[in-house]
């Protein structure tokens, strides 16, 4: 009987790795032995990082998506399709539309939300840049502020050792602000202050996740006369006073307060029962290697839903979707898994509106920052602009 | 072993200091220097330099658009060819007459034919 893959999410990390697959697993498709769906909840493809460009007029939304069908190679299977229940034990998903779909392999690449809700206030008079709609609010801010505090907050899940989404992106946002704010005129009367909470995974009252990234923070800080705090964990948001609580005791005021939220799994598999992370954050537990998820036969994941302690990114992503690919590949043709993920994540960094710098880290190795360069600059621009699509199609 | 101090005060003819970073970047070069090669780097550099300075967003941009286009338009075609010669192949014998009439007449075939003639009709318009 057919092997039936399918793999739930149509963001880069499903994509990628249903391309991946279909390349992989291509003789017994065109036998008839191996069939691969993916179901997303949406006809179209975002790319999910120009939102942050959003926040500073650098994207049109009409440039950062694509039809799902035309990033899919033909041997896919594509349905537009919200999952609403994992049935593990019946090898089978439940869909909003009343549909059931089985499988024999399932992977689960449906990523994370971001949850301001989750702190008081937050939503009410905090932005963000992870979505669309929230980075087209901030940019309307961004683009009016004459004078003031832009106050920068960064949440952590709950769940030790876990990321909050893409680790660069504050510090990203924070000297793309600085650029911009210089641009329109205005900088010398808006403060900007860059805060970090007191555990950023394993380490503490730092200003980076990873150490030689945040020892070098100050000096570039400092160079562009953006404040920094470290220690400052947010906890409550009021709206009308605009002031931000730290769970340490402190209160700080702004005009805008530019927060990365809290972050959560998608509904379906914070209810599927699969996860244990705390805070019902829903991370699946993962095994760090095989990227198959504990306690569930012939089930994966990919991407923001992992438990481990690497970048919610599409970096990470890019080197999950091949071991991912193998591993399937091998349970169908010799029983068992047999490659290993090591971690790696790899990305250029946007330093402020023009420069890049390239980097990549894995389980065994940090981030070794290195100064950035325009070169660096042209290259994540040409990324977004072109060689993203490539990558999302399996071609790089 | 050799004296540090005394190899760490040494110095070039250009009066740069000869650390083994440089001694050994100048012994991978000596061959282009005999071979009177070198300017011919140097060149390459600066047209690299100069290519650098001449690239800004908007044209990283359209170069990005550009390298989709292409990428995208081979990818697609070659998909298509790929499968569809795998599944003629898989056929135990050609198709006949009335499976051929029966295939044009598929919704996908007649989308791909409109794409085909469509694409014809649209060069037509430019001539």
């Amino acid at each position: 009987m057919s092997k039936r893959i399918v793999i739930v999410g149509g963001g880069v990390g499903g994509t990628m790795l249903a391309n991946q697959l279909a390349s992989k697993l291509y003789p017994e498709i065109l036998r008839g032995e191996v069939s691969i769906a993916l179901l997303s909840n949406s006809p179209d493809h975002y790319y999910k990082p120009a939102f942050m460009y959003v926040a500073f007029n650098q994207f049109f939304e009409e440039e950062l998506k694509r039809p799902e069908r035309s990033l899919l190679r033909p041997e896919i299977s594509f349905y537009v399709e919200e999952v609403t229940r994992f049935d593990f034990p019946g090898q089978c998903l439940k869909t909003r539309s009343g549909k059931r779909y089985g499988y024999d392999f399932l992977v689960i690449a449906t990523g994370c939300v971001p949850a301001p809700e989750r702190i008081e206030g937050l939503k009410e008079a905090g932005d963000h840049f992870y979505q669309y709609q929230p980075a087209r609010q901030l940019a309307e801010r961004l683009n009016t502020i004459k004078k003031g505090r832009i106050f920068i907050t960064v949440s952590f899940p709950q769940t030790p050792n876990v990321p909050h989404q893409c680790g660069i992106a504050p510090v990203e946002t924070t000297l793309m602000l600085d650029d911009f704010l210089r641009r329109r005129g205005v900088r010398d009367q808006v403060e900007i202050v860059y805060t970090y909470p007191t555990t950023a995974q394993l380490l503490r009252n730092c200003l980076f996740l990873q150490r030689p990234t945040g020892d070098i923070l100050p000096g570039i800080f400092e160079q562009k006369n953006i404040r920094f705090q470290r220690g400052f964990t947010l906890s409550r948001v009021d709206p009308e006073r605009k002031i931000a609580y730290s769970e340490e005791g402190e209160e700080q005021p702004f005009d805008i307060l530019m927060a990365t939220p809290p972050i959560r799994a998608v509904d379906a598999v914070l209810e599927s029962g699969a996860s244990h992370a705390p805070n019902n954050e829903g991370w699946l537990p993962t095994h760090h290697e095989t990227l198959q998820v504990y306690g569930l036969e012939h089930v994966y994941v990919i991407g923001d839903t992992v438990d481990l302690p690497v970048s919610k990114a599409g970096g990470a992503c890019h080197n999950q979707a091949p071991v991912i690919a193998n591993n399937i590949a091998a349970e169908i043709r010799l029983g068992a898994p047999h490659s290993v993920y090591d971690g790696r994540v790899q990305a250029v960094a946007q330093m402020g509106l023009n420069a890049g710098m390239p980097l990549w880290y894995d389980y065994a190795h940090d981030v070794l920052p290195t100064p950035p360069t325009k070169l660096g600059g042209l290259l994540r621009n040409g990324f977004n602009r072109g060689l993203y699509w490539a990558v999302a199609r399996g071609m790089l | 072993m050799t004296n540090l101090s005394e190899e760490t005060l040494a110095t070039s003819a250009a009066g740069l200091p000869v650390t083994p970073g440089l001694t050994a970047l100048m012994a991978k070069i000596q061959p282009l220097i005999d071979g009177g090669r070198l300017d011919n780097i140097v060149d390459v550099l600066s047209l690299v330099s100069d290519m650098t300075d001449l690239l800004d967003a908007a044209m990283v941009e359209k170069l990005a658009r550009l390298f989709e286009n292409a990428t995208a338009a081979t990818w697609t075609v070659s998909n298509a060819v790929r499968l569809a010669k795998a599944e003629v192949a898989a056929a135990p014998e050609p198709p006949g007459a009335y499976a051929l009439i029966k295939l044009l007449n598929d919704p996908d075939t007649r989308k791909g034919l409109a794409v085909v003639l469509k694409t014809l009709n649209v060069i037509g318009r430019q001539l």
